[in-house]
């Protein structure tokens, strides 16, 4: 037992004086499922780097005239949350590109649309009304709550009920980006661990959040984001639409990484803002 | 060497992969709140703040043990980043996320402690199709599990995370009567459900004994990185109560 107990030791000993704090990058690019990186990891070439942080991959090469940490962050809040957190510690991007696939909460929307998210919220908080037992569950009556986030610089707790809005450069240049598989339109984009397929449901989340599409991460990340003072955008290919019967069609993640793609390209160089305290 | 040692330690060390080096503690602490916290804080030791973005980790030594202690502002997403955050910079050899919570269990009273037999993070649903006009009823969703990443790039979907047995023994074993210990499923989800039927659903369809609005997500991440965790819930009880039996625990935990 001592005997592992100082192998243990050993080789935390050894492993901590090879930490090394990496090299900052300019962006942060995420992708929830294997499908929507892996165009991105194509475009890193060859020479990319790849680093392991606990059970999360990060690829880290050049896409255009950007330094990039490609992000692998599994699916819903508690993947997301965990491996952007350590995302952002370990490379200190400037902006953070959250993509992947999504489903339609407006009509207007078919397979392989983009949604730019000039905003990205959580939509999954709420509080229900008091019901007696036999007055069963009715959700088009609960009350959202919204995102809180603590304030560092007040240390009071600020709701954010809009959500987090994009950053405007970065829509702007987005919004002139090729999506070469469908249209692209700014919306709003909302994220919770749901599928919603009531239609009923699905334009209540429409009228009350404005929603065009959900899905499971970015307005989680946008948060994180915001604490951080960091850029960010959001982007969404429709990939099931459930006004028109379309069902998850996983391969729509190709559009978005294409068109992520498309956008490091057409994204000006960033300018490195001088370190400031968090 | 053995494979799960040379596993553990490969996990520690990419974890802490933090420029100035980790620095680990016996314990990480875990509330919602500054009712809950307080008494904790009040009897720390040699205290130090450090805060990082929107989250906050208080350092010091308890009942003569190195303790870290967060907040998580009561919601999965703060509970993640917050616990995330101490597990880089301070990895510990137990997390505890303690609390108050409402009961799903019909069996439960005002004032019992439930100790986390395991978690569940309960906020994730399914609808059936449904066309316009037809209403959306919570009570047939189906549940949507929580997919884990883990080493190799693979999800693998989970109802349920484990809690420590050893800690949660120790835990059952600090009764002192007439309160109540119990043993249960403690869920966790960004909601507070006071629709019965939507509860009787919920304790049926999760196995939840409880609710509250993080305990579930800071294990999910602890077991992200395979760190042991136990959970310790009041039921509908001052905050004050779960911080005086979390210490009692801390005292008795070696």
């Amino acid at each position: 037992m001592i005997r592992h107990v100082l192998r243990l030791l050993s080789l935390l000993l050894l492993a901590c004086a090879a930490l090394r704090a990496a090299a900052p990058v300019d962006i942060l690019v995420q992708g929830a499922e294997k499908l929507e990186i892996h165009e991105i990891l194509d475009a890193l070439g060859p020479t990319a780097e790849k680093i392991t942080i606990g059970p999360f991959s990060f690829w880290r090469g050049q896409i255009g005239p950007h330094s990039v940490a490609v992000s692998l962050t599994g699916q819903g809040l508690l993947n997301c949350t965990t491996a952007t957190i350590l995302g952002i510690e370990e490379f200190r991007p400037q902006l953070i590109v959250n993509q992947g696939t999504s489903g339609a909460q407006a009509p207007y929307l078919s397979l392989h649309d983009i949604i730019v998210g000039r905003r990205t919220l959580d939509y999954g908080a709420f509080i229900t009304p008091v019901r007696a037992a036999g007055e069963g569950s009715h959700p088009l009556a609960w009350t959202p709550v919204a995102q809180q986030l603590r304030d560092s610089a007040t240390g009071q707790l600020v709701a954010y009920p809009s959500g987090f809005a994009g950053d405007a450069e970065a829509i702007a240049v987005a919004l002139r980006t090729r999506n070469p598989m469908g249209r692209v339109f700014p919306g709003v984009i909302g994220s919770a661990h749901e599928i919603n397929l009531e239609l009923d449901r699905v334009r209540w989340s429409n009228v009350t959040f404005g929603m065009d599409v959900e899905e499971m991460e970015s307005g989680h990340i946008a948060a994180l984001a915001h604490a951080y003072h960091i850029r960010y955008i959001a982007f969404r290919v429709v990939s099931d639409a459930p006004y028109e019967g379309i069902p998850f069609y996983a391969q729509a993640a190709r559009a978005t990484a294409l068109f992520t793609v498309n956008f490091l390209h057409n994204l000006p160089t960033l300018e490195r803002a001088a370190p400031s305290a968090p | 060497m053995r494979p799960r040692l040379l596993l553990a330690c490969l996990i520690v060390a990419s974890i802490a992969r933090a420029s100035s080096g980790p620095e680990p503690v016996d314990l990480l602490l875990v509330a919602a709140d500054d009712a809950t916290l307080q008494p904790i804080l009040q009897r720390l030791d040699s205290p130090r703040v450090k805060t990082t973005a929107a989250w906050t980790l208080w350092l010091g030594r308890l009942s003569n043990k190195s303790v870290a202690v967060t907040r998580t502002e009561g919601d999965p997403l703060n509970a993640v980043a917050a616990t995330t955050l101490a597990l880089r910079q301070h990895p510990p050899r137990l997390v505890i996320v303690f609390g108050t919570s409402r009961a799903h269990d019909p069996a439960l009273r005002s004032g019992d402690i439930v100790v986390s037999d395991a978690f569940c993070a309960f906020d994730g649903m399914i609808s059936p199709v449904a066309p316009l006009d037809a209403g959306s009823d919570a009570l047939t969703w189906r549940k949507l599990l929580h997919p884990v990443m883990t080493a190799g790039e693979d999800e693998t979907p989970m109802e349920t995370f484990p809690a420590d047995a050893s800690a949660a023994a120790l835990a059952l074993s600090l009764a002192s009567p007439p309160q109540r210990i119990v043993s249960g499923i403690l869920g966790s989800a960004p909601q507070i459900n006071r629709e019965a039927d939507r509860i009787a659903f919920l304790h049926s369809e999760w196995k939840t004994s409880t609710e509250d609005g993080e305990s579930a997500h800071v294990a999910g991440c602890a077991f992200l990185f395979r760190i042991p965790v136990i959970g310790l819930r009041v039921i509908d009880a001052a905050p004050a109560s779960a911080a005086e039996f979390t210490l009692r625990f801390v005292d008795a935990w070696k």
